[in-house]
């Protein structure tokens, strides 16, 4: 559904099957990732940062925080070689579900 | 300093004020936005209990329509199509944002409050000025609640409500639509101090090969530059229909958008999908851009372009008109 081909590079323009039963978080595909930089800048939630991978082609990566991200999908538009993908996230304790990032 | 203005009795070191939304969630957006030396921020929409719902959001919410990666932040056709509703703590933190916001920051921070019936209005409309916030917008006009509001009975209720508990300034932000000139006679009447012109409309898109309504699957709130000419005939006829200010806010990208709302009548803009995909730098360019436009036009302060636009609105009886007909006649001859 997504790709350069698709009428929605980017996000995928449905959710990932597993988002009834689990909240998503957005996670880098090491592999995919070329450390351009794009996609902190669109995080809101400073959920996603640059981190230094020598060992990587481009020496860095975006790494996203699941215990930060809120699942937006900002990121997945900001990235030029979709890179991301819906991993199912970490859930909040019993009692906090409905609240967000505290401050 | 030419960009300072006086808006609703607050004193604003620019025109460029933070929209209520995902820009305006938690403190440390305030801070950046302050940093950034905004006029103000409006923060995201607290709702009443009755619609703790909407505290809760579905992954993913944001999907950019008509986005171009590679231009990334630079493209101006794009769409933010939208499902985050309400700020998603409780009441309790909200009260606490508005404090640690205000403790911290020199602007005007005004809270933005979402409810139904109006004692629901008029609670959490005391509670967001006992809390310290300069002024009160009325999110009256949420493009994920359209028609909960009957406008006769529940609208003008919720503003005198409210307007009737607190002292501070109440604006009322109204959807788009061709009611736009009427309901801004009536909030005046029913004692709004400011009006905030216009929340985003309601849309919806669709995916192709699945036939199914993208993301989560409903209806949501779509804005962007694009939309901004139509908000900007809104603040237009609005200005000419009432003596309270206008907020404007629709599609925002430079300093000369500004100034296009600011000629059109408005006194201060706010902006939000700029500062998405452009960054918090947005507010301190859109500021500069300012600033060049008022030295290259010799105006000594942002208050002197305030409505000079309308002045040179043509009546339609005014319009010069020639003759839409070729001299040689109507082409009534068909050429097989």
């Amino acid at each position: 559904m997504s790709g350069s081909h698709s009428k929605y590079p980017g996000l995928p323009p449905l959710p990932p099957p597993f988002a009834r039963e689990e909240p998503p978080v957005a996670k880098v595909i090491e592999e995919k990732c070329i450390g351009c930089d794009r996609c902190p800048p669109l995080c809101f939630f400073d959920s996603l940062f640059m981190e230094s991978r020598p060992a990587h082609p481009y020496g860095k990566i975006a790494v996203v925080v699941p215990e930060k991200c809120t699942g937006c999908g900002l990121c997945f538009e900001a990235c030029p070689v979709d890179a991301f993908l819906w991993v199912p996230g970490p859930r909040r304790p019993p009692g906090k579900e409905v609240a967000n990032e505290r401050h | 300093m030419p960009l300072t203005l006086s808006f609703l009795g607050l004193r604003l070191r620019s025109p460029v004020m933070v929209a209520s939304g995902p820009a305006s969630h938690d403190v440390n957006q305030v801070r950046q936005a302050d940093e950034q030396h905004a006029g103000a921020v409006v923060l995201k929409t607290a709702c009443s209990d009755r619609f703790e719902e909407m505290r809760s959001w579905p992954r993913p919410r944001y999907k950019m329509l008509d986005w171009d990666r590679q231009i990334a932040g630079r493209s101006k056709t794009f769409s933010l199509y939208s499902y985050e509703q309400g700020y998603s703590g409780t009441l309790e933190d909200y009260w606490e944002f508005i404090r640690v916001s205000k403790q911290h920051t020199s602007m005007p921070i005004i809270g933005s409050i979402f409810a139904d019936v109006p004692g629901d209005w008029a609670r959490l409309a005391e509670k967001v000025q006992e809390n310290g916030a300069d002024a009160i917008e009325l999110d009256i006009s949420s493009p994920h609640r359209p028609g909960s509001l009957g406008f006769e009975t529940t609208f003008i209720a919720a503003v005198k409500a409210v307007v009737a508990s607190v002292t501070i300034p109440v604006l009322v932000k109204l959807a788009p639509g061709p009611d736009v000139p009427d309901q801004c006679v009536a909030a005046e009447q029913a004692g709004a101090s400011a009006l905030s012109l216009c929340n985003r409309l309601r849309g919806i898109d669709v995916d192709v090969e699945s036939e199914r309504p993208i993301l989560h699957g409903y209806y949501a709130g779509v804005g962007g530059p694009w939309a901004k000419y139509y908000t900007m005939r809104h603040v237009a006829e609005a200005a000419q229909r009432v003596s309270i200010p206008i907020s404007a806010t629709s599609g925002v990208m430079t300093g000369e958008d500004v100034v296009k709302y600011l000629l059109l009548g408005a006194s201060t803009v706010q902006i939000l999908s700029v500062i998405l995909v452009n960054g918090w730098e947005s507010i301190g360019r859109i500021n500069a851009e300012l600033l060049a436009i008022l030295e290259r036009k010799g105006a000594a302060s942002i208050e002197d372009l305030r409505g000079n636009a309308l002045r040179n609105l043509t009546p339609s009886e005014q319009i010069i008109r020639w003759s839409g007909e070729p001299l040689d006649g109507p082409r009534n001859v068909w050429k097989p």
